[in-house]
């Protein structure tokens, strides 16, 4: 898949990744393709285990072993601040050192479980202004917050000299502005808890200050997972992974989120991956799909164009899984067959045990991702609608 | 005000918990042996015993003896322990020989938890490595060598064969070098007598260098359960959703592993040093015997030899007050560490 690399964010190609286990070698993703555009918000869908949630680990680089990249890029378009030149980076190739400044800062995850993410030990506030802390500059911030200090002494005090004194180190801290200096460590921890409690106000949190001197485990589901987005907001990634954020909540939560993060996107100005089962999820929030079977992208185009004339069997038949409302049916039709076993896959296209229009050449060759039509790749020997 | 009464309710509760301990010990030694053997020699004539008994309470009902024996306890007056030569009264000899086992006991645990700590953290970090096969050889060694044997192999390690050597080698044995201190005890605890009221640096280092061998012989065991205890709970850590999160972060893994999963691996070693803390002071026995220790653990057993009730009484009310107390430390660092449990 090729577009201009200028309006991308992230191109994920080829990518091949096996964990070796003792049962065998599990070839967890065999060939996966995405892209994003910036501004973006893209789904990623397919069945439970056809690795959604590894390769949102891998562009993260947090597979563990005995799981490793066998082979492909996971190329990161990250902009420079103030030159605005673009610089290509190969995620799949970088150490681990290397990848802790991209993690939290330039790409950040939000996982599915509100209940077992945050850590039960430490208050919600400390845990995103941790994030902060690490990535963030902050010394405009360190400067701003002493000023602001400052002239809240001011209005409280009424003795003359004690004003001057005060108006004079306002105004040495205002001629810094330009040019701040670095922080101290505790000023520096102090402004990124002052941020934390803006990330929740940004993310509509009740009692934002209040909240954020609580435990995980005295908030709502909802609340946590609020808290873990503004988490992983904070430092305003060009990325921001969902790994099925909002499964675990119940429905009318889940909708306020996934509402929240499209505003967010157009606020921070980030482009989202959006990982879930949920078709609903997708049409809802996604302008483009990107379609998995167990570890390949099978398909790939904008979703409007996948709803109505999807092109790989397997996306066809996903979509006459998802139930419509107007339609009165005694059972859902699913596909028939089950997930293949990663470490015996079948041979050729992965999907020809359960495809309707398999042929013979399905079980001998792999087919390859091509541009059937303009801005709609799929990988089948035999694709449908064209 | 959370604090306080979290304390208090604690108290409440430890109140049951020691009369139970004082109960079952009273009613087991009566019905273990005669007391009336404690105040009576062969050379007592028979016609003089039933005046002894009357004396002490023996003829009356079982249940009015309890009570006795209860508002005894509550006045100091813990009975006469007949087992050390010259009776002498117990609460006196415990306060006399308990702060040498607690001294010991203390620097025990500071080496089972300075060393047993970090080792069990390598150990679960290296798993499967050259480290966590050492780390998990030594610990297996502290719970499986029997004590005895430890103590003297230290000793005659460290002790006689490093003079044998010529090289600088641990005392074997006793709180300090009896033939260059005299040591008056002021609150009996070594350490703190010799700095803060002789102001005797030198004694104060030669009682540490004292402490060094039975320390470790005792703290040996406790430091192999903290350090296996400390690696099961951090693998069970790592594997959790939030350390995935906290590296998503960016955070290295140093902060990773010494923050984000220490904390919460520390609170079930917490749990097991609590419980191993008592059992230092009763485990004191062998070492004490070893190293000549003029500790609670020997006075104890010859207690028991001796059939000595009064002794045993006491000396098993003060463990039980001991389990209590550090039960109750574990709680309020429970509190500190998790805050899930903070007001429960
Ligand atoms: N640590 C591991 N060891 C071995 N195999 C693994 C490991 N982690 C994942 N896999 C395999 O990789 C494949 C992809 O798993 P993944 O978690 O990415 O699925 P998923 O698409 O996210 O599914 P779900 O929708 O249930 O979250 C699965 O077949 C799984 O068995
Ligand atoms: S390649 Fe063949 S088996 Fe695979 S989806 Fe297409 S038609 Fe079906
Ligand atoms: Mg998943």
């Amino acid at each position: 898949m090729t577009t201009t690399p200028d309006d991308l964010v992230l191109n994920v190609k080829e990518l091949y990744l096996n964990f070796y286990t003792y049962e065998g070698t599990v070839r967890a993703l065999d060939g996966v393709n995405m892209f994003l555009r910036r501004g973006d918000t893209m789904g990623v869908v397919g069945e439970t285990g056809c690795g959604k949630s590894v390769t949102a680990k891998s562009i993260l680089r947090l597979v563990e072993a005995p799981g490793k990249i066998e082979s492909g890029e996971i190329l990161l378009y990250d902009k420079d601040q103030e030159t605005g030149q673009i610089q290509e980076i190969d995620i799949a190739k970088l150490q681990q050192e290397e990848m802790l400044g991209i993690r939290g800062n330039k790409i950040s995850i939000v996982f599915q479980d509100p209940a077992t993410y945050p850590n039960p030990v430490f208050r919600v506030g400390d845990q995103i202004s941790e994030v902060i802390e690490l990535h963030q500059d902050l010394s405009l911030d360190v400067l701003n917050m002493k000023i602001a200090k400052l002239e809240l002494s001011l209005s409280a005090s009424t003795t003359s000299e004690n004003r001057a004194e005060i108006e004079e180190k306002i105004n040495y801290y205002k001629q810094q502005l330009d040019n701040p200096p670095k922080p101290d460590k505790k000023s520096k921890r102090e402004a990124a808890k002052l941020k934390a409690i803006e990330m929740l106000k940004l993310v509509r949190m009740p009692a934002p200050e209040q909240v954020a001197n609580q435990y995980p485990h005295e908030l709502s589901g909802g609340m946590r997972q609020r808290a873990l987005i503004a988490a992983s907001l904070a430092c305003n990634p060009s990325i921001l992974i969902c790994d099925e954020a909002t499964t675990a909540l119940d429905v009318t939560v889940q909708a306020q989120v996934l509402m929240l993060l499209n505003q967010l996107k157009k606020e921070i100005g980030s482009s989202i991956i959006v990982i879930t089962h949920d078709m609903g999820v997708v049409a809802e929030t996604c302008n483009w799909v990107n379609v998995m079977y167990a570890g390949v992208t099978v398909e790939s185009c904008a979703t409007l164009e996948l709803f109505e004339k999807p092109i790989h069997p397997y996306t066809a038949g996903l979509l006459t899984a998802v139930p419509k409302l107007h339609e009165d049916r005694d059972r859902l039709p699913q596909i028939r067959g089950t997930v293949p076993n990663l470490i015996t896959p079948p041979s050729g296209c992965r999907f020809h045990p359960r495809c309707d229009y398999a042929t013979k050449i399905c079980k001998e060759k792999k087919p390859l991702l091509e541009e059937q039509k303009p801005g709609h790749w799929v990988a089948c020997h035999n694709p449908l609608n064209s | 005000m959370k604090l306080r009464d979290f304390v208090l309710r604690r108290i409440i509760l430890a109140i049951p918990v020691v009369f139970g301990v004082l109960t079952i010990t009273w009613f087991l030694s009566y019905i273990v042996g005669d007391p009336i053997t404690m105040y009576i020699t062969e050379r007592t004539p028979d016609a003089a015993i039933p005046g002894i008994r009357a004396a002490h309470g023996l003829d009356e009902s079982p249940v009015v003896q309890y009570f006795i024996y209860l508002s005894n306890l509550f006045q100091g007056n813990w009975g006469v322990s007949t087992s050390t030569g010259a009776d002498a009264p117990v609460l006196e000899l415990l306060a006399m020989k308990f702060p040498a086992t607690i001294e010991l006991a203390i620097v025990a645990m500071i080496f089972a938890i300075v060393l047993g700590i970090p080792l069990g953290i390598i150990s679960a970090t290296k798993k499967d490595k050259v480290q966590d096969h050492i780390t998990r050889i030594f610990a297996l060694s502290g719970v499986s060598m029997p004590i005895f044997w430890f103590g003297l192999m230290l000793k005659y390690l460290f002790f006689f064969q490093f003079s044998q050597w010529g090289l600088p080698y641990l005392p074997g044995g006793d709180r300090y070098n009896i033939r260059r201190f005299s040591y008056e005890p002021t609150t009996g605890f070594l350490l703190v007598d010799s700095l803060v009221f002789e102001h005797n640096v030198y004694m104060f280092t030669d009682a540490l260098v004292h402490l060094i061998m039975p320390g470790f012989c005792l703290g040996y065991i406790t430091l192999a359960i903290i350090t296996r205890m400390m690696r099961s709970s951090m693998l069970e850590v790592i594997k959790e959703d939030y350390i995935t999160l906290a590296r998503s972060k960016g955070l290295t893994e140093r902060v990773v592993i010494y923050k984000h999963a220490l904390r919460n691996a520390l609170i079930p070693t917490v749990t097991v040093i609590g419980l191993a803390f008592g059992g230092l002071i009763t485990g004191a026995v062998l070492t004490e015997t070893i190293f000549n220790w003029p500790g609670l653990g020997r006075w104890a057993v010859r207690a028991i030899l001796n059939a000595d009730m009064a002794a045993i009484n006491g000396f098993t009310l003060l463990v039980a007050f001991i389990f209590v107390i550090a039960n109750f430390i574990v709680d309020m660092i429970y509190g500190v560490l998790d805050p899930r449990i903070r007001y429960g």
